[in-house]
């Protein structure tokens, strides 16, 4: 008996052993899905570029120092955020390179483009044959706009900036030297044009087509066009392929502007086709994944931000009395009531001059139960039909003083009319200017409009800035007051200079690649 | 009647009670004893130590043949049943083990102290080692000593106890853990944690013990019997890959063969905050604020508040430190019964452990069982196990509050309660006061409860096929059953006003299981020695968690998240199995003449963590110990008890990533467009692979002078290559910056080295009839330094950025030590005309100074200075440099302990030299700017005045400080052009200390009085752990554990490691 226990127990041992096959060392995350056994139906590749369109990626751009307006809106005199000194920097044009809001839209930003290459290079490795080139080329192009809108951002802010198409080479190669500007334009119209040429004509609702790729391109071939120049002309070629492309969406995508401008910054209105690409922002994604831009928001009940984004009284002052539905729908003054805002305790009455463009109430204005201050559902636009109408106008305009071009009146004025406000017979720059920043207040598009300018006419874009009264203002009874304003009061503002336009590399980064302080080299070679 | 009647009575109880459990244990196993056949004497003797003289008390006296034992009293004196001629077995602890022949039923028995248990077992992996023919660097640690601290967790317990193991506490909360580097840090992606085995079961490390969940602490300290580290490869090789960071081995305490012997240990202690740091009391506060809102020389104009007018006439206002932190009980009961059998011995403990933190919000309770059986179930097969139950409960809601931060934070005139009782808060309606919420009231409102359910366990069998080879097997796992119960309720601190509750529960579970099986041989040939050891083993981790979330609860009373609103529900979950692990393994142990002993290891190890083709990996190592005492020229030099050269080689491997980093891997994400979306996690890196460690190890071992001076010093050198590292690549790859960022891949991405030495030195300064001194000194240094980062060259470097000013504030470069910290030099102020024409001022994006102006964007009085190190003119990121390292070049150890008659008393000081400590708090705290708290010397700012009091308050040369010397900004409102916080090392201190870790006087009950109370042996002791601490550091506490080795030494108001007072009692109740 025991000498057979003896053999016994160590055989039924070694057969355990045996057990402990090769397979025992394969474990497959079995809460994530690996990128290689992806991509495998149209499907797939759906929900691979649905990613692009918001949530985490998007998060640091758009996110809690919130870039895209600080960068977009106060840099350049549209507001100020209350009591956040990084924010009163760039207001005061005193930018350090500590700056974390330059930081965090440097990192959101590319955050983007790692998310586009990633999908690129997974689609590209792991694609089911039996998916249509059609349907694989129309996702290659979704990440494509995605990623050249997010270049286009850094070439306007940066200037010169690595270009990175595959970061997978990051990992034997991670110290990159910056691109020159002229490379990176080229590199975003590479990647707009590809999708002009192989997204659809039409989609489901908030998906990008071929005319958010034009109408990107109009615009991005009109800065272009001042790139490099001097005496205060642009580059024909470029001011015709921005007409060509802004044209086409103006008139040949069927798609009209919507007729409410208050209603495109309500969320039951998200995905109108006047927005050609907006940000797909769900609600219940916790911190880091939604829209925070209710941060800014006074108290709505469940909603209460503990910041304000306060408009200038520059801005204040470009509204004239006819022109009240966008300066409601832009931003509150004291006084204002809005019954969608808490709705449900009467509405809210605006006890002082804040934004009110992306603030969308609480979760039961929105239907919306998960819906926080973290994950408002406002699908944020980054390109709407009147920006291109404006665009084409602009374009149109080119090296002319001004214009009474049949075209440009027609969509210049299509954008005015919309808001009320009675046509022009001849438009200029600084008409196109002065609409623009009324149109697109609040939508970060202000600063970028004066990169543009700067490019071939730098006086005039520092005189913009310099000249301004950036301040804020008391508001009684229809009477505005510029002061210091009694709490809160931005830092003094220093003049704009030419190095002004170009942003500072954050220090923490060039604190890790220092090659990023040598001269910028060719991307094409 | 009374007292010694109710005594009498309790022990009569007890006895029966214990003579049921013995006949129970007897029922138990199989077989029972064997009565004696012929009629015994009754032999009596005495027991005494040699040296003093002295009884000794409980010493083990068994019968050879018959197996029957006993125990001296009091008196040192036993009775037995024995015939003459039979043979005695006395054994006790600490002194060496005598067979007696009974000459005569009267036996007077000397033992002799045994101060170098060189018959010690020492727990080598796989197999046990006799402590006098161990080959590797192995430093041991009885569970005696380490109770001497009174730890909550045995983690606490081994700082300055092991000669190369630096420890350093993370957190002072409850339970909190500590970070432990063996022979330095070896890994920079955080997992240099040695492996934890408790009797065979592996520990997994915790990827963040210092908020609690720190595994270790579901070990009751006092069940443990000794704790074995084993430092260089040739001892850790034999556990293969998991092991390159050492190996702590704990063995628990187990059932002897004798009588049942029952021990109860209780203590009751309270703790307090050892240090206050100094804040301003409200007088100063407004003093400061008037002064900011007035100052003419650039000062805000603004933020004046009528309250402050006169500053005189207001109280001190609240001290935020003494409203949060507390006295705080902590209180310990065990009860241990053991014994058994010449069959089965077992032992069976519980314990419950009770701590409250000394920061409101925050608790610790423990309760154990604990059952060790071991059975020789027949002549050849051995079987027993080891179980541990435990239930944790723990609050660490002031830590998951950050109370502590916030009560520095929170300024003096705002109260913690109001006068109709209900909370206090922030009222100043100007808006530059963030409202904060008190943290008082969060500390107590909010709750984040942590439980924890654990089971250890472990059985083995062991068959014996010859006398000279077995085979054991063994099967453990670690159960860990967990929840998280967190509720935020809605409140209204005066301007915090949190509208709407909710709540989150979470459980989780994580279940470790390992099958091994080895094959012993061990024979002895003449003079040889031989021991050979082939195995195999399997582990596998499963991980499955689950958690929901609702919000908008009707009341805040009512927790369950099933009150909630359903329409907020949002939940998660995860599982999966992995790392898993698998390995073959083989050991040879061979001594000629007791002179010469040589070991190898060998073991392949196959992990999942990586590509299949670089799943399996060769660890090796030797070693050589020369026993140079008995070599012939020494045998006759009496001074030399042992002395041994050691020396040992070998390479180990480290696969301490997470699973499934070679593939990308998509994660599902709520999406506006299509409900959902894959998100794309990580940058994956198909090719990484092991990291590798080659070790040299010298080692010198000796005990001189009849045992009474003992040392060991070992010498290391450690050098590893293709360190696994999560790179923190620049921003650009997208893998780096908050949220929405992609896993930053693991590569294998340079080398490191890790030199130094250890020394244990124990002493028996004294010893005569009545007295005793004894000394132990451990001393740890290592040097560590990075010999290459993988391909990014000399430029390649790791940084970690400090989040007050967005600053690289933690830099790893080639050729430094891992993790130093990195900065601007404090030059001073400026603070004559004459230092704006010296020095250099930073500059801005086009390289151009900043202009000399009290206005926004200028370089004004009252700014700091900075060195311009490079001499280029200007300040600018290449003035930055390297500022000392976090980890401490020495950590020492000093424990004296001196016996007096039936009095002990222990005094331990463990010290950390050479560690910087970057004060975070003071960043903020010393800054007159910000719009929190601040410490008295922000008093001291920089105080501006004009030459000519009528000139002109901009003109350079018409200004200057009065107080040049101070170090804190001016009050000017413009000041960010210069950027005064940067990081530099105005706030890297010297976190050097001296810390009296413990003090305790313990007194052993007299026998008369013992005899009066019927017990066996009482000792009752009070102690002081923390006693007082020696350092330069203005912080509440130098030490300062990470658990990130590139991000290490960061000050964020931690919680502070209490003083703690206890007195406590260890009685046995029976022979």
């Amino acid at each position: 008996m025991n000498s057979i226990n003896k053999i016994i127990i160590p055989l039924l041992l070694l057969v355990a052993i045996a057990g402990c096959k090769d397979s025992f060392l394969d474990r497959p995350s079995e809460s994530q899905i690996s990128s290689n056994n992806f991509y495998q139906t149209t499907s797939d590749l759906r929900l691979a570029t649905a990613n692009l369109y918001g949530g985490a990626a998007w998060w640091n751009w758009q996110g809690q120092t919130d870039p895209w307006l600080e960068l977009g809106d106060v840099l350049s005199g549209n507001g100020f955020v209350g009591y956040y000194d990084q924010s009163g920097d760039l207001y005061a044009h005193s930018i350090s390179a500590q700056n974390s809001i330059l930081s965090t839209g440097w990192a959101g930003l590319y955050n983007v483009i790692a998310q586009c290459n990633s999908t690129i290079t997974g689609i590209n490795q792991y694609t089911a044959s039996s998916i249509s080139a059609t349907d694989k080329n129309a996702a290659i192009a979704e990440a494509k706009f995605v990623r050249g809108v997010a270049y286009y951002y850094l070439a306007i802010y940066w200037g010169a900036v690595p270009i990175i198409e595959d970061n997978s080479t990051l990992i034997q190669n991670p110290l990159l030297k910056r691109n020159i500007v002229t490379d990176v334009y080229k590199f975003i119209t590479n990647d707009l044009t590809y999708a002009a040429q192989n997204l659809p004509t039409t989609d489901v609702a908030g998906r990008v087509t071929t005319w958010s790729a034009q109408g990107m391109l109009g615009k991005v071939y009109l800065t272009m066009a001042g790139l490099g120049q001097t005496g205060g002309t642009r580059n024909q070629a470029y001011l015709d392929s921005a007409k060509l492309y802004a044209g086409n969406v103006c008139k040949n995508s069927g798609i009209e502007l919507y007729h409410s401008y208050s209603d495109l910054f309500k969320a039951q209105f998200n995905d109108v086709p006047e927005d050609l690409f907006a940000l797909q922002w769900a609600p219940g994604t916790g911190w880091g994944k939604g829209n925070a831009l209710q941060t800014l928001a006074p108290n709505l009940g469940d909603i209460q931000g503990w910041s304000s984004m306060n408009p200038s009284y520059d801005l204040y002052q470009l509204y004239t009395s006819k022109d009240t539905v966008r300066r409601k729908a832009t931003f509150m003054l004291k006084g204002d009531y809005y019954p969608e805002l808490n709705a449900a305790a009467g509405g809210y009455t605006a006890g002082g001059q804040t934004l009110k463009k992306h603030i969308i109430g609480n979760a039961k204005d929105n239907n919306s139960p998960t819906m926080d201050i973290w994950s408002s559902i406002e699908h944020t636009a980054l390109l709407r039909l009147a920006d291109v109408y404006l665009i084409y106008a602009e374009a149109i305009l080119g090296n002319n003083a001004t214009t009474a071009n049949a075209d440009a009146l027609l969509y210049f004025n299509k954008v005015r009319t919309r808001a009320g406000v009675d046509p022009d017979n001849i438009i200029n720059i600084d008409s196109i200017y002065k609409e623009r920043r009324i149109e697109l207040a609040f939508e970060g598009q202000l600063w970028p409009d004066l990169v543009r300018l700067f490019y071939y006419n730098p006086d005039k874009a520092l005189n913009f800035v310099n000249s301004q009264q950036s301040v804020t203002f008391s508001y009684s009874k229809g009477v505005a007051t510029p002061g210091n304003g009694t709490t809160g009061a931005p830092a003094n503002v220093v003049p704009a200079t030419i190095s002004s336009f170009t942003l500072q590399i954050p220090a923490s980064e060039l604190s890790t690649d220092p090659k990023l302080a040598d001269p910028a080299v060719p991307y094409y070679k | 009647m009374n007292e010694n009647h109710v005594i009498r009575c309790v022990r009569r109880v007890t006895k029966s009670l214990l003579n049921k459990y013995v006949i129970l244990a007897a029922m138990l196993c199989s077989f029972g004893l064997l009565s004696a056949q012929n009629p015994d004497v009754k032999v009596t003797g005495t027991v005494l130590d040699q040296s003093s003289g002295e009884p000794l008390i409980g010493v083990s006296v068994l019968v050879k043949s018959s197996k029957q034992g006993t125990m001296t009293d009091i008196n040192g004196v036993f009775t037995v049943k024995a015939k003459v001629g039979e043979t005695l077995k006395v054994t006790y602890v600490g002194y060496a083990a005598q067979e007696v022949k009974v000459s005569s039923p009267q036996l007077k028995i000397r033992l002799k102290e045994d101060t170098k248990s060189l018959d010690e077992v020492v727990v080598i992996g796989y197999g046990t080692v006799k402590r006098k023919d161990v080959t590797g660097s192995i430093s041991s640690v009885t569970g005696k000593d380490l109770l001497k601290t009174q730890p909550a967790t045995f983690d606490q317990a081994l700082q300055g106890k092991v000669a190369g193991v630096v420890v350093q506490q993370i957190s002072g909360q409850p339970g909190g853990g500590v970070s432990i580097q063996i022979h330095g840090v070896s890994s920079v992606n955080g997992t240099n944690s040695p492996l934890y085995v408790i009797d065979g079961i592996i520990i997994p490390p915790s990827s963040d013990p210092g908020n609690g969940s720190n595994p270790l602490s579901s070990i009751n300290p006092s069940e443990i019997e000794s704790i074995d580290v084993l430092k260089d490869a040739s001892a850790t090789a034999i556990y293969g890959s998991q092991a390159t960071n050492g190996v702590v081995v704990i063995t628990t305490k187990r059932g002897k063969t004798g009588a049942p012997k029952i021990t109860y240990d209780f203590y009751v202690g309270y703790q307090e905050v050892p240090k206050k740091l100094p804040t301003v009391n409200l007088q100063q506060f407004a003093t400061l604020i008037n002064a900011r809102a007035n100052d003419i020389y650039g000062g805000w104009s603004w933020d004046a508040r009528p309250q402050f007018a006169n500053p005189k006439y207001l109280g001190t206002g609240t001290d935020w430190q003494g409203a949060l932190f507390r006295s705080a009980p902590t209180t310990n009961h065990s009860l241990t019964i053991s014994g058994g059998d010449n069959t089965t011995q077992y032992l069976l403990s519980t314990s419950y452990f009770d701590q409250q933190g000394i920061a409101l919000g925050s608790d610790f309770k423990r309760y154990s069982v604990r059952l060790n059986l071991d059975n020789k179930t027949t002549d050849w097969l051995k079987i027993g196990t080891s179980l541990q139950l435990a239930h944790i409960d723990e609050d660490v809601n002031s830590t998951q509050s950050s109370v502590i931060k916030t009560a520095l934070d929170l300024t003096p005139d705002v109260s913690v309660k109001n006068a109709d009782g209900t909370y206090g808060g922030v009222t100043n309606p100007s808006g530059v006061v963030q409202p904060t919420p008190n943290p008082i009231a969060l500390a107590l409102i909010n709750k984040d409860k942590k439980l924890r359910n654990q089971l250890f366990g472990n059985i083995y069998a062991e068959i014996q096929f010859t006398k000279d080879l077995s085979l054991r097997n063994e099967v453990s796992g670690n159960f860990d059953f967990n929840t998280e119960d967190k509720f935020s309720p809605s409140y209204t601190l005066g301007l915090a006003v949190r509208t709407y509750n909710d709540a989150s529960y979470s459980y989780g579970q994580n279940i470790y299981t390992s099958v091994r099986n080895f094959l012993t041989y061990s024979h002895s040939f003449k003079q040889y020695n031989l021991n050979a050891m082939v195995g195999h083993e399997a582990q596998l981790n499963t991980y499955q968690n689950v958690s929901a979330a609702r919000k908008y609860f009707p009341s805040n009373n009512v927790t369950s998240i099933s009150s909630g609103d359903a329409t907020t529900a949002t939940n998660d979950g995860s599982k999966g199995s992995g790392p898993a692990l698998e390995a073959y393994f083989g050991r040879v142990y061979l001594s000629w003449n007791d002179k010469y002993l040589v070991t190898g290891n060998l073991r392949d190890d196959g992990c999942s963590n990586f590509a299949v083709g670089n799943r399996w990996v060769y660890t090796y190592s030797g070693a050589f110990a020369w026993k140079i005492n008995n070599e012939e020229f020494l045998k006759n030099v009496k001074v030399i008890n042992e002395l041994k050269l050691r020396l040992g080689y070998g390479l180990t491997n480290n696969q301490g990533i997470p699973g499934n980093t070679y593939v990308t891997q998509l994660t599902s994400a709520a999406n506006g467009l299509s409900g959902t979306s894959q998100f794309q996690g990580n940058l994956a890196n198909p090719n990484v692979s092991w990291e590798t460690t080659k070790n040299y190890n010298i080692g010198l071992d000796g005990t001189f002078l009849n045992s009474r001076l003992d040392f060991s010093f070992d010498i290391y050198d450690r050098k590893t290559d293709g360190l696994l590292l999560q790179v923190p690549l620049p921003i650009y790859s997208g893998t780096t910056s908050g949220p929405g960022n992609m896993a930053a891949p693991y590569e294998n991405v340079g080398s490191v080295s890790n030199k130094g030495f250890d020394l244990r030195i124990s002493s028996t300064n004294i010893r005569n009839k009545n007295f005793t001194w004894k000394t132990d000194l451990t001393i740890s240094h290592n040097e560590n330094k990075v010999l290459s980062l993988g391909a990014g060259g000399s430029d390649a470097n790791l940084s970690q950025t400090n989040y007050t000013n967005n600053e690289v504030a933690e830099k790893t470069v080639v050729g430094k030590p891992i993790g130093e910290f990195y900065g601007y030099v404090y030059d001073g102020v400026f603070a004559t005309a004459n230092d704006f024409k010296t020095h250099a001022l930073p500059v801005d994006q086009n390289g151009k100074p900043y202009p000399i102006s009290p206005n926004a964007g200028g370089i004004w009085y009252g700014d700091r200075k900075f060195k311009d190190l490079n001499g280029d003119g200007v300040i600018d990121t290449k003035d930055q440099t390297f500022l000392g390292s976090p980890r401490p070049t020495f950590q020492f150890g000093f424990s004296n302990s001196f016996t007096y008659k039936g009095f002990d008393l222990n005094i331990f000081f463990s010290a950390n030299v050479g560690n910087k400590v970057l004060n975070r708090l003071a960043i903020t705290l010393n800054d007159p700017q910000n719009h929190i708290s601040y410490f008295t010397s922000v008093l001291d700012y920089a105080k501006l005045a004009l030459v000519n009091p009528n000139g002109s308050a901009t003109d350079v040369n018409n200004v200057y400080v009065t107080n040049p010397n101070t170090s804190i900004v001016g009050l000017r409102n413009n000041a960010t052009a210069n950027d005064n916080n940067r990081s530099s090392d105005l706030f890297i201190e010297d976190g050097s200390f001296l810390r009296c870790k413990n003090i305790t006087l313990g007194y052993r009950l007299p026998e008369n009085i013992l005899s009066k109370i019927h017990l066996y042996s009482v000792r009752i002791y009070g102690s002081v752990t923390n006693a007082f601490l020696i350092t330069k550091y203005s912080g509440m506490d130098p030490e300062i554990g990470s658990w990130n080795p590139l991000q290490a030494g960061w000050d964020d108001g931690y919680y502070p490691q209490s003083r703690t007072f206890t007195i406590g009692a260890n009685i046995t109740f029976s022979k």
